[in-house]
């Protein structure tokens, strides 16, 4: 039996991730924060999107949370940006796994620059409600409180996602509405992390795109003939790798505008 | 662009307004709170509205479990750090750990000394209510607070309604009180005759009438 090794790999980091957000709760000094900001043995990680709507709101940024965004989008940005959404994002576990549901993959899709726009939106919320909006009402933020804090009301707004993710349009959160996910396919276009593609090996059996949530992702290498996967949406979750019957996939570092 | 296409994007504009609507009619509306208690060294409200990053590192600093992450019925302050001293009171810890946690400088790291924490102020707001003022010996708020016979002393005088009693009143002094609220947690009233409330009481618009 074939193994899926990049889907194992996957579980087992986003599992880990999981495991430390509950492990404040044990009173263990290991790890101590949350997906906002977050100490793991003494290195400080910060969200940079919280760092840029803080910036945007006071015109500075204080210096551990400067710090830590430039560290975490330092690494996201050598790793492939969307990497956070495939590997790290909680809520990415869960409407990942609800994609179990043979029904989820009949339904429509929403196109995936609605994360762009989303991310313009809270910006501009954040400078008119004069608060970070997205950390505020974030779903990550939510459900990774939860887990570190244990459930609360604001839960409700994951449930609404879920649903709507079974019932009408497949993975729209992660695909067209995350804002954070808009941020970090910025940052996974200049990113040095690739899914490369060989011709000579590929049969055209098209499993690598049904294995792929963001499948427009492969019409790249599939259809204009690239060496790799050029676009930023990429998550590098590996699925594809998987999927391909032939090895005409691989991940690699490589100059990131070739 | 195929006209499915043109539509799905409509749908993803639209779906997103709405989304944008309803969160910030939600969290315009639901400030479900007139004042939030916020643990040492937060800045001036509307500051710490807009520093705070809602990740929750001074909570999980507290050894006491004080600082809670405020919940939907929260409105704006959704996800930010609150007490609520009569459930579980700041007790000052000398090292200040939820300062040191905060990455964001919503919680000033220049407060140093806890006795200088000024996150709000005790206030005798039932003084009908208030054992000590009938003549009673309770003074537990006095007792309790970890700044004896500073931020709180007892103030004794005639009790005028029996002419040959004393009356000990406990009487706040701000400049001392750092708003902790262990009198409040403390007082043995069912609704707590003495709470913490915000250091600049919202009166002036009162007096402007």
């Amino acid at each position: 039996m074939k193994v899926n090794r990049w889907t194992l790999a996957r579980r087992v980091v986003q599992l880990t991730v999981i495991g430390l957000l509950f492990t404040p709760c044990l009173g263990w000094g290991l790890f101590q924060g949350n997906l906002q900001s977050a100490s793991l043995l003494g290195l400080k990680f910060s969200d940079p999107l919280a760092a840029l709507q803080v910036l945007l709101l006071t015109g500075t940024v204080a210096l551990p949370l400067l710090g830590g965004a430039l560290l975490v989008l330092g690494g996201y940005g050598l790793l492939g940006g969307k990497t956070f959404c495939g590997w790290v994002c909680p809520v990415g576990l869960t409407t990942d796994l609800l994609e179990c549901l043979p029904s989820t993959r009949r339904l429509r899709v929403w196109p995936l620059r609605g994360k762009l726009i989303a991310l313009l939106v809270v910006l501009l919320l954040s400078l008119t409600l004069k608060i970070p909006a997205f950390e505020t009402i974030s779903p990550i933020g939510i459900l990774s409180r939860a887990l570190s804090f244990g459930p609360s009301s604001a839960l409700l707004l994951m449930a609404v996602i879920l649903l709507v993710e079974v019932l009408l349009v497949r993975r729209f959160w992660c695909r067209s509405l995350c804002p954070l996910g808009g941020f970090y396919s910025l940052v996974g276009r200049v990113s040095p992390l690739r899914i490369g593609y060989r011709v000579e090996a590929c049969t055209h059996c098209d499993r690598c795109r049904r294995s792929c949530f963001v499948y427009e992702v492969l019409d790249a290498p599939l259809v204009e003939g690239t060496s790799h996967v050029v676009s930023g949406e990429c998550t590098r979750c590996g699925a594809c790798l998987d999927a391909c019957p032939t090895g005409a996939l691989n991940m690699r570092f490589q100059h990131p505008l070739k | 662009m195929s006209e499915e296409r043109g539509r799905a994007v409509t749908n993803g504009v639209r779906a997103t307004l709405a989304g944008a609507a309803a969160g910030y009619l939600l969290l315009r509306s639901g400030s479900g709170y007139a004042w939030l208690l916020r643990p040492p060294g937060a800045v001036e409200e509307q500051e710490f509205l807009r520093k705070c990053i809602r990740c929750g590192r001074c909570a999980q600093a507290c050894p006491y479990r004080a600082v809670e992450m405020g919940r939907l019925d929260a409105g704006i302050a959704l996800g930010t750090p609150v007490i609520r001293a009569r459930k579980n009171p700041c007790r000052l810890c000398a090292d200040l750990p939820c300062v040191k946690a905060c990455p964001s400088g919503a919680l000033d790291p220049q407060l140093q000394d806890a006795a200088k924490t000024r996150i709000g102020t005790a206030v005798l707001v039932e003084r009908q209510e208030c054992l000590s003022l009938k003549g009673l010996r309770c003074e537990v708020c006095y007792r309790a607070c970890p700044l004896l016979d500073k931020a709180i002393t007892i103030e004794n005088y005639l009790n005028a309604r029996t002419g040959r009693h004393a009356i000990f009143e406990p009487v706040v002094h701000k400049e001392y009180c750092t708003g902790c609220g262990i009198c409040e947690q403390a007082c043995v009233l069912e609704r707590p005759a003495i709470v913490v409330g915000p250091l600049q009481p919202p009166s002036e618009s009162l007096y402007e009438g």
